[in-house]
């Protein structure tokens, strides 16, 4: 259970005009993000990205690694400017003292210090928050009962395994009551029984009113826990919508899915040539394939890639998905 | 609730002293080293030579120079033992019973007015390299006088005086050379070794607050702290004012805890407390805008790493942390003042020398926070690059 309120009013006295409770305006966006470009020399890495993010909302934003999904995240939290656009959080530009204090942080890689407590480390981060006294002793208790850590809280965070740290890199990020969790990629590298927790943890915080932004390239995750997914790719969002609403652009469009080893490029081509065939990708091992009626057209497919000479250990023929989506949008796969 | 600089701070002061090996160089090597030269040294401050003198001669200039040392002006720095002979002289040598042995050879008042003066024999044990020394600096600085005696002789001669009288007279006016010579071979002011190495190695270690605090810097933004601080609601600034105010606070308690052991444990003199404290105040400074400095000129916590070492070693072998300045070369004790810690070292050693106050330290405050300001405005400009970065 989430058992806290949002942060309505400034934590630090001279952060300039904070958001207080007569000015939350019901459902109205807690995060506008608009025209959002940046680029780094040359590569354009977010070009003209535009979303917003209401209470309670759990707004994914899907893409590969290097799509751009960090760096939106970074300018979100006022951790880089801009090229050009906007990002207001609860109405504050982003950057500012007084958006700062409304989001709650949650990066990629694990941001503690490990020769620091849990504790030691949640009292740091809670203090630059400027909780102090018997408020930042509750806030941290809270924190590390939500993340199931409350009995080891005094354990030095290197003794934690990767599942553990992962929590707590969470928990670090709740500590001012955030109306704005950005969570980049928190899954990564963690046990399937930590991330179910993770997962569980993050629909928590929607149910309880925070917007949440989850950055992930786990199409399993987005399906799972966000209210509304943004598809990026290249730095571009290529789409935005409920699963339904994405997963309906396909129409009668199937997924195939092919477990081979080999010389993965050369069956995607092979299938390529295909009538029935949309779109061909190589990810993690596999060959995803986007058809028309799947199940007519196995039989076609595994002589195209017997043909190929590259050889099948499994096929599957998958319901429309976020990752049929994708691949639809971008002709690429997820996990490339 | 606490500003974030001073949130920042505490939290790594923290982590510091867990780490042992800050502590290490922070307070027990330098006490260690000091401790060590202090032994190494022990009563090599307070020099007392045993000399044997063998007077073949008997003249009149070789009555004078024995009579110039048993003088009490030299008697806390040497003592005379007449031998007889050049065997019993060497025997007292090289038995230990005397450092260092003259011997006038027979004729020698003579020959200082002739053509082919005689030359004073040292008779030095090569374990007592000192005393080998401060018989060589009395002989020499005899002989030089002696020389100077007859081109005075000879003039005196040439106007027609007699020159045994003209001689006799001159070489009596003269004989308090020696005495000059000795003392200043060893310096007016008594500068124990503990009350240089204390300050040189206390200076030493402090510089590796440099290295630590930008290493700091640079393992909390590879692991992505300095971002995650940077979430919060504070001035950028915060987090780097914060490292190096750690760093002040760190070199403050290294100096003051060496400080306080060589002088009750090793009975170093580190002069007035007030003074002293000034110019450790003033190095601890500049200690810490070169902290800045290194971060703002770094790219990655190996750059630091390397930058800070140079920097670390370039100032103290520049400085006089390894070696004492005053015996060095007129180029490198210029090259010390452009040093911090060459100007504190210099101010903790007239603060032991001539037992002054804050006036004594005047010059070299200024002058470390000459060098203060000006690394520290580089800094203001360099620094919070690295915050971007």
């Amino acid at each position: 259970m989430c058992p806290w309120t949002l942060a309505t009013e400034p934590l630090i006295p001279d952060a300039g005009p904070m958001l207080d409770a007569e000015n939350l305006v019901p459902d109205a966006p807690v995060l506008e993000v608009h025209d959002l470009s940046r680029s780094f020399g040359e590569r354009i890495a977010v070009q003209r990205i535009s979303f917003a993010v209401a209470p309670g909302e759990i707004y994914g934003l899907l893409g590969p690694n290097g799509a751009g999904k960090t760096t939106t995240m970074k300018m979100v939290c006022g951790l880089l400017r801009p090229d050009g656009g906007t990002v207001r959080v609860a109405g504050h530009e982003a950057g500012t003292l007084s958006a700062k204090a409304l989001v709650g942080y949650v990066p990629q890689d694990i941001a503690l210090y490990p020769d620091l407590t849990a504790r030691e480390n949640l009292r740091f981060l809670g203090r630059l928050f400027g909780l102090g006294g018997r408020l930042l002793d509750e806030r941290v208790d809270e924190a590390l009962e939500l993340t199931d850590l409350g009995d080891r809280a005094g354990e030095r965070l290197d003794s934690y395994s990767g599942g553990m740290q992962r929590r707590l890199n969470i928990a670090a990020g709740l500590l001012n009551h955030p109306s704005l969790l950005v969570l980049d990629e928190p899954t990564v590298g963690v046990d399937p029984q930590s991330r179910h927790a993770i997962l569980e943890h993050v629909q928590d915080f929607g149910r309880h009113g925070m917007a949440v932004v989850y950055t992930t390239h786990y199409m399993e995750e987005a399906e799972r826990v966000c209210d509304r997914v943004g598809i990026i790719d290249r730095g571009r969002l290529v789409a935005e919508g409920t699963r339904r609403q994405l997963v309906d652009r396909l129409g009668e469009l199937d997924r195939i899915q092919l477990g081979a080893s080999g010389d993965l490029e050369r069956l995607a081509e092979a299938c390529r040539g295909l009538g029935g065939v949309d779109g061909a990708a190589v990810s993690d091992h596999q060959v995803q394939l986007l058809v028309h009626d799947g199940r007519s057209l196995l039989p076609a497919v595994l002589e195209a890639a017997e043909r190929s000479g590259v050889p099948i250990s499994s096929v599957d023929v998958v319901e429309p998905d976020l990752e049929a989506v994708f691949l639809q949008l971008t002709g690429t796969a997820l996990r490339e | 609730m606490a500003p974030p600089v001073l949130v920042i701070a505490q939290k790594d002061l923290r982590q510091r002293i867990r780490d042992r090996s800050a502590l290490v160089l922070g307070v027990v090597a330098p006490l260690g080293i000091a401790a060590l030269m202090s032994v190494a040294f022990r009563g090599a401050e307070t020099i007392h030579l045993t000399l044997a003198v063998v007077d073949l001669d008997h003249g009149a200039t070789a009555t004078g120079l024995v009579g110039a040392l048993h003088s009490p002006a030299l008697r806390d720095l040497v003592t005379v033992v007449d031998e007889p002979s050049v065997g019993s002289a060497s025997t007292a040598v090289h038995g230990g019973h005397a450092g260092a042995a003259l011997v006038i050879p027979a004729g020698f008042s003579q020959s200082v007015t002739g053509s082919r003066p005689l030359a004073l024999t040292e008779l030095t044990n090569v374990n007592d390299a000192i005393a080998a020394q401060i018989t060589q600096a009395i002989a020499q600085s005899f002989v030089a006088q002696v020389n100077a005696d007859r081109l005075t002789v000879a003039t005196a001669a040439a106007a027609g005086q007699p020159p045994a009288t003209a001689a006799a007279a001159l070489v009596n006016a003269h004989l308090a050379l020696p005495v000059t010579t000795v003392q200043r071979a060893f310096g007016a002011h008594q500068l124990k070794i503990i009350s240089y190495y204390g300050p040189a190695m206390a200076l030493f270690f402090l510089l590796f607050t440099i290295s630590f605090t930008s290493r700091s810097f640079f393992v909390d933004r590879d692991q992505g702290m300095i971002e995650r601080m940077l979430t919060a609601p504070l001035h950028p600034q915060s987090v780097l004012v914060g490292k190096v105010l750690s760093a002040f606070v760190f070199g403050i308690v290294s100096i003051t805890v060496i400080a306080a052991v060589t002088s009750f444990v090793f009975g170093a003199d580190w002069g007035s407390p007030a003074a002293a404290g000034l110019l450790s105040l003033a190095m601890v400074l500049a200690v810490t805008a070169t902290t800045a400095l290194v971060i703002g000129v770094a790219r990655t916590q190996r750059q630091a790493e390397g930058i800070s070492s140079f920097v670390v070693f370039g100032l103290a072998l520049l400085g006089g942390n390894f070696v004492f300045v005053a015996a060095t070369p007129a180029l490198m004790q210029r090259l010390a003042l452009l040093t911090p810690n060459g100007w504190a070292l210099r101010g903790y050693t007239d603060l032991a020398t001539t037992g002054g106050g804050l006036s004594v330290v005047v010059g070299p405050v200024a002058a470390i926070l000459l060098y203060t300001v000006v690394v520290a405005a580089v800094a203001a400009v360099l620094a919070p690059r690295a915050l971007s970065r």
